[in-house]
């Protein structure tokens, strides 16, 4: 199945875009030949735990997750299967946390995080790795994001193959038409968060673009 | 590690009152110049009152210009120890409640909503948010105006 694991909505501070609009664009995307499953917001250094979106999703037949982008002292990190715990245990609004830290207490309370567009310049996990940091716990990393300048994927590209890290995809939309510009094909049937967490553990998937989400596709995010 | 972002907290829950501002049509007519818009209700008194209105009707995102009409404290933010640099208007959010025209009297109310950093490509920025809310000579709440600003941690 296809999923985007990186959206914004409304409920971040940067957003235009309403889950329903991005639910609407998916039906469009569909009638175009795209194959898309699911989406997965990550709102901004948040979880929304008030918000339920199980009746849009019913509506619209997308599956629609919840997840988080933390703000690091590494860079922005993606957290898929929030749990209670990991919000008590870490202060998702502190931009200085230590990504190592991030890393490890997902996992201990069931999440997992993957850094976020890894070779954006800047602020992204391969800047800091240039420098000298060293991040053992970094197994997944995103490695096609929507929202990359020039060069940037090209560099996260050169970073799983560098250190062997296997990738996502995710549009880091922010606004509706941005929505599953890139996404991850899982081999798993994923419905919840935790199933997402489980498919990411088993290691059986990869990146894609738009234009490979079809159901003949055997193409892999290459960098175009 | 914490955040190490300082300002004057106290400024939460303190709301800073401006006005009354009577809205005239000619302040109407130059603003809805300036966006362009052609709608006869915003640019026409008759046209206005032909469609039910009292008078010449306010486009919903005139209360952008007059919410620098309230006097807003500085913060005194700082960032990791050090005051902050210059900062720059990073955008606005208005919520249209109800009609403003020409002869309303409004007031405005602003309050600190919100304080916190991001961290992006060019490095931390902090974004300060005040919320202002407008009301008419009747007491009835017309717009909120959310308004952010950057400064350079």
């Amino acid at each position: 199945m296809y999923l985007d694991m990186h959206s914004h909505s409304v409920s971040s501070d940067d957003s235009r875009a309403t889950v329903e609009q991005y639910l609407k664009w998916i039906q469009v995307l569909r009638k175009r030949g795209h194959v898309i499953d699911g989406i997965v917001l990550t709102e901004h250094r948040k979880f929304d735990y008030d918000k339920d979106y199980s009746a849009l999703a019913s509506q619209y037949d997308v599956v629609v997750l919840k997840g988080s982008e933390l703000d690091t002292r590494y860079g922005h990190v993606l957290v898929y299967g929030v749990t209670e715990p990991l919000t008590n245990d870490i202060d998702f609004s502190n931009v200085a946390m230590d990504t190592r830290e991030l890393l490890k207490a997902a996992r201990q309370h069931g999440a997992y995080a993957v850094p976020a567009h890894p070779g954006r310049f800047g602020i992204g996990l391969t800047e800091y790795i240039q420098q000298g940091e060293i991040f053992d716990d970094v197994r997944i990393v995103e490695r096609l994001n929507g929202g990359s300048r020039k060069g940037e994927n090209e560099r996260a590209w050169e970073l799983c193959d560098d250190k062997g890290y296997l990738g996502v995809g995710g549009s880091d939309a922010h606004l509706t038409s941005h929505i599953c510009v890139c996404l991850t094909k899982f081999e798993a049937s994923i419905k919840t968060e935790h199933e997402l967490v489980d498919a990411l553990l088993s290691e059986q998937f990869k990146p894609v673009w738009l234009e490979d989400a079809t159901n003949n596709s055997t193409s892999e995010g290459i960098i175009k | 590690m914490a955040t190490e972002l300082d300002y004057d907290r106290s400024l939460h829950g303190i709301e800073h009152e401006a006005g009354p501002f009577e809205v005239t049509e000619s302040q109407i007519q130059a603003f809805s110049r300036g966006i362009a818009e052609t709608n006869p209700i915003y640019t026409d008194a008759a046209a206005a009152k032909s469609q039910g209105f009292q008078n010449i009707v306010a486009p919903p995102t005139f209360c952008t210009i007059m919410v620098h009409r309230v006097e807003l404290p500085d913060i005194n933010l700082k960032f990791g120890g050090k005051p902050t640099g210059g900062g720059m208007h990073a955008g606005q959010r208005v919520q249209s409640r109800a009609p403003i025209m020409a002869g309303d009297k409004l007031t405005a109310s602003s309050h600190l909503k919100d304080v916190y950093p991001k961290t992006g490509r060019t490095g931390t920025m902090v974004f300060i948010v005040w919320e202002t809310t407008f009301r008419n000579q009747d007491g009835m709440v017309v717009a909120d105006v959310q308004e952010s600003f950057i400064r350079r941690g």
